[in-house]
């Protein structure tokens, strides 16, 4: 339960994350070049967008995605718990993705980009170890 | 209440999501920007929808401009030869200085963004040396667009050199400016300028003294903006 709790309160995170690049792209600010990193390049890319809607976007109802489920399963809805499995692993996969055009394809880092990925990746050791924990109560 | 407890959190934090990029994509700062216009200036003194008038530190001296210092419609932006928007803006300031002619003058400020972009100085310090004998915006003009050809490249020194060549450069004086005091002291100042206006990112434009924000930058946008400055004599 406790580790649902924890994967819901991180998903926010992410979520606060991705609400704010898709703020930032929406308004056109992202584009612009700043002293931070690269993130004009990376979010001005073609990568940004996947057939029109913002990668940002897509990222926060994804991360919304797993908040509802580890909500429901800090709840006690074991199907939540079992669903929540799938889906951070396709967002662990797509972070790693991402992660390879920042640094092969578009040669830029962009920090929110990378914070999301930091965010995945603890999402789905939390939720692989959840998963594990409760296979093992299941056999006791 | 325990089976509709989680589905009340999930909803709350949907709302405050949805509510909270509603209100940040509506309150961006400059969006419900309003060109100058001489009835509203007259009728309504503190506007709050447009942005102040800032004055900042002096930049180097004599800024690069095109157009008459006297011309109604003053166009300050600094900008970094690096940055992609940058160069996507490069066009559309070309194009408005050949619309407007002399009713429309143009500055360029240096705004490296280094360590963001490891090139940035050394295409500053291009242009730089190149006013150094007079072919400042035939410098600037060839590093925005090329900005694709050595963007990327490891050692830009030499593709730097070749542009030097190509407009006609004593190329053995712009290799002794372009590491030289004067060219850094013009960056500095600049950019301390820059800075001293609030500029945190490029291209930042600003316009009499107003900062024309960055969604506003398109042409078909762009334009009104000046052509709404020049009607009202650059008030």
């Amino acid at each position: 339960m406790r580790l649902y709790v924890t994967a819901a309160i991180v998903s926010l995170l992410g979520l606060a994350d991705a609400l704010y690049l898709t703020v930032e792209h929406v308004t056109g600010q992202s584009v612009r070049c700043t002293i931070v990193a690269g993130c004009s390049e990376v979010l001005s890319s073609q990568y940004a967008v996947v057939a029109g809607v913002p990668l940002a976007l897509i990222g926060a109802a994804a991360y919304f995605g797993v908040f509802s489920l580890a909500t429901l399963a800090a709840f006690g809805y074991r199907i939540a718990g079992t669903l929540l499995v799938p889906l951070v692993l396709l967002m662990f996969l797509v972070s790693l993705w991402l992660i390879y055009l920042q640094a092969f394809v578009i040669h830029a880092f962009c920090q929110f980009c990378l914070f999301s990925a930091a965010v995945t990746t603890a999402l789905t050791v939390i939720v692989l170890i959840a998963l594990l924990s409760r296979r093992k109560t299941t056999r006791n | 209440m325990k089976r509709t407890l989680p589905i009340i959190i999930i909803l709350v934090v949907l709302g405050v999501a949805v509510v909270s990029v509603l209100y940040y994509t509506r309150s961006t700062p400059g969006s419900n920007y309003t060109p100058t216009n001489s009835a509203t200036a007259s009728t309504a003194p503190a506007n709050t929808a447009q942005p102040p008038v800032v004055t900042g530190v002096a930049g180097a001296d004599p800024p690069y401009t095109l157009g008459p210092a006297n011309a109604p419609a003053r166009l300050e932006e600094f900008g970094d030869y690096q940055c992609p928007p940058c160069g996507l803006f490069h066009p559309i300031l070309q194009q408005m200085h050949k619309e407007f002619g002399d009713k429309l003058q143009i500055t360029f400020r240096e705004f490296p963004l280094a360590p963001a972009h490891q090139h940035a100085i050394a295409a500053a310090s291009a242009a730089e040396a190149a006013g150094l004998q007079g072919k400042f915006w035939q410098m600037h003009d060839l590093l925005y667009e090329h900005q694709n050809d050595w963007k990327d490249k490891f050692d830009v020194r030499p593709i730097f050199e070749g542009y030097a060549q190509q407009i006609g450069l004593d190329v053995d004086r712009y290799k002794r400016d372009v590491a030289g005091e004067a060219v850094a002291q013009r960056i500095f100042l600049d950019k301390k300028r820059g800075e001293s206006l609030g500029v945190k990112g490029t291209p930042t434009v600003f316009l009499n003294g107003r900062e024309v924000p960055f969604e506003s930058l398109p042409a078909e946008k762009l334009r009104p903006i000046l052509q709404n400055t020049i009607n009202s004599g650059g008030r």
